[in-house]
């Protein structure tokens, strides 16, 4: 595949970072690239080893993964197959593995929790157009119960939807009728599996949901949805510009304003009126009393 | 995107008999290249699907002299009943939709198996395959293909009867990578909990038995418990349907009592030392407390180690597999 290649070329914009080779090689190189652009996007520049396949097994197994775990996980599929090699960093082994599942339309994404700001990431088909991975565990009326759900939980205000108003709708589903006695346990098991979260007898979703349908729920509710003025990805829960409306997550909030007494609007410069967020930082390694209340809400019924 | 809409909105789809081959792929077979590209899209290594297929042919079963042509046969049995077999079928699909579907085939499978979902034949065509049931075949090669290379799973026929298939890890070693799981797998605690009771016990273990010991973690039949929900079903229902257990009645019993047994899948995926390590953490006691259990398992994980000698090998490119 060529020399000096990088390790860890990104998929999108297929550049080669030169190391201090001679200028034929260079050369060389950059006219094999060339030659394989002639032959469509079919180039596929990553390597798949045993210890990318486990990776990757892993990964699927649990569906979603905080980073923290994800650097564990990385670190055993080393030990178990290729003990010697020095360790690639995180985001260039998940941009090799991701420029193979390419072709697939699949792909390891990161997300970053709404509330707290931890990274997570889970493996999420990009083909998909709709709620295909729930669809296979759940029945007709119980989807229609989650969608009935997600439109509330998007009009809102606050990302959150009562269960109240979404158990007023249960005469409305497709499918079976529901009492709402059982869709309470319905919503339950959304929660267990890391569709939705609760808080306080209100539900909005889950990190999980929002990595895996965001694209979805973009395409779908394309003027009901908000977006994070900061990062341009899909806004469920965050904080508002009471005078210009402009939105943005709490942990996209925290960084933005990091260490700035008088927060300002970045839209219309107002004064920013909420306060400051606490939010997961990676650099310190451990916090204990995140990950308490974490542990509560990624509860999971695998085994 | 999807064949069938994925959002169930037409859950009266008609689920018309499989008539088409099937064939699991063994493999990643020899012949592929090793690299790990994958190919282009345009030039799938199936060819011969695209045109002969007007009406699917009563051939002899095909290139792999294996038991899955069985199925082949006996699918071509049924499908012969009808006299249909001489209408010419609709025209070949292009060979990227054919590896389209071979893609959503793949995610199919992916979730089915981590949501622990039993792998039905009939519900892959019904689900993805639907109009290209005859070419199902080249589908499913290809799907096996994929899931081989990149993600080191074989798709394998474990049933011929029920048409079942599962998802195999094809690398070693196995073992249930507990590594970052530990305590995030309340399921397994509860799991690892019964089994280690029915293993101990040599013999199946009433479920009287098993509710006392539950009742250590706080958990009662009646009462829903805000991680595991509804205990009793969970263990009598949704364990057993996963084969991690068997629920079964104690013959000749009244009034009716139940026991449970270690499943199939139980036997597949938990070795015996790891019960012994779960007993240990769980009673702090060492494992050699159960000095006969104990034996058992140095006993089985001797074998294992000697059916999987390259255990400890790392390798470095795809295997022969």
């Amino acid at each position: 595949m060529g020399a000096p290649r990088s390790r860890s070329p990104r998929p999108k914009g297929r550049r080669v970072r030169l190391a201090a080779v001679p200028a034929s090689a260079v050369r060389a190189a950059l006219g094999r690239l060339a030659r394989s652009h002639m032959q469509g996007s079919a180039r596929r520049t990553g390597i798949m080893t045993d210890v990318h396949r486990r990776f990757l097994q892993l990964l699927m197994t649990h569906g979603v993964l905080e980073e923290r775990d994800v650097k564990r996980m990385q670190k055993h599929c080393y030990k178990v197959h290729d003990r010697n090699a020095t360790i690639d960093k995180l985001e260039d082994f998940i941009n090799n593995i991701n420029s193979v599942l390419e072709s697939l339309y699949i792909e390891i994404k990161r997300g970053v929790t709404e509330d707290d700001g931890r990274p997570i990431y889970a493996l999420v088909n990009l083909a998909t157009t709709s709620v295909s991975k729930m669809a296979m565990d759940f029945a007709e009326n119980e989807l229609d119960l989650f969608r009935k759900a997600l439109e509330l939980i998007i009009d809102s205000e606050s990302g959150f939807a009562s269960s109240t108003n979404i158990l007023n709708l249960v005469d409305q589903l497709k499918g079976k009728k529901m009492k709402k006695k059982e869709a309470e346990q319905v919503l339950q098991k959304f929660v267990q599996n890391k569709w939705l979260i609760e808080k306080e007898g209100e539900f909005t979703l889950h990190g999980r949901a929002i990595l895996e349908m965001e694209q979805y729920i973009r395409e779908m509710y394309p003027d009901a949805a908000k977006i994070c003025n900061i990062c341009h990805s899909l806004l469920i829960q965050g904080q508002s510009c009471e005078t210009c409306g402009i939105r943005m997550h709490l942990p996209c909030v925290a960084k933005y304003f990091r260490s700035n007494a008088e927060p300002r609007c970045p839209h219309c410069n107002d004064y920013w009126p909420h306060e400051l967020p606490e939010v997961f930082d990676p650099e310190k390694e451990r916090e204990p009393g995140i990950s308490k209340s974490n542990k509560k809400s990624l509860r999971s019924r695998r085994h | 995107m999807s064949e069938q809409s994925k959002d169930l909105s037409d859950p009266n789809f008609a689920a018309e008999a499989p008539s088409s081959e099937v064939q699991s792929s063994p493999g990643v077979p020899a012949g592929v290249p090793p690299s790990a590209t994958l190919a282009e899209p345009q030039s799938p290594p199936l060819g011969p699907t695209a045109a002969p297929q007007a009406a699917p042919p009563p051939q002899a079963p095909s290139d792999e002299d294996d038991p899955k042509a069985l199925l082949e046969a006996a699918e071509e049995g049924r499908a012969h009943q009808a006299p249909s077999a001489a209408q010419p079928g609709p025209a070949p699909p292009a060979p990227a939709q054919l590896v389209q579907k071979a893609h959503e085939l793949m995610w199919y499978v992916l979730v089915k198996d981590q949501k622990k979902m039993i792998i039905w034949f009939p519900d892959m065509v019904k689900d993805v395959i639907g109009s290209y049931k005859k070419w199902c075949r080249s589908i499913l090669r290809r799907t096996s293909l994929i899931l081989a290379r990149v993600f080191g799973l074989h798709l394998r026929l474990t049933s011929l009867h029920t048409m079942e298939f599962a998802l195999v890890k094809a690398l070693e070693p196995e073992e249930l990578d507990r590594v970052a799981l530990s305590n995030r797998m309340p399921m397994t605690g509860l799991l690892l909990m019964i089994l280690s009771l029915i293993y101990v016990k040599g013999r199946g273990a009433r479920e009287s038995a098993v509710w006392n010991v539950l009742r250590i973690l706080g958990l009662r039949p009646w009462k829903k418990h805000s991680t595991f929900g509804d205990v009793r079903k969970l263990i009598t229902e949704e364990f057993v349907q996963q084969n991690y257990l068997k629920y079964q009645r104690v013959p000749y019993v009244e009034p009716p009592e139940y026991e449970f047994f270690w499943g199939s899948r139980a036997s597949r995926e938990i070795t015996k030392m790891q019960i012994m390590e779960f007993l240990a953490r769980v009673f702090k006691k060492d494992p050699q407390a159960w000095p006969s259990r104990y034996r058992e398992a140095l006993e089985e994980a001797r074998a294992l180690r000697e059916a999987n000698p390259t255990a400890h090998c790392p390798r470095n490119s795809v295997s022969e597999d």
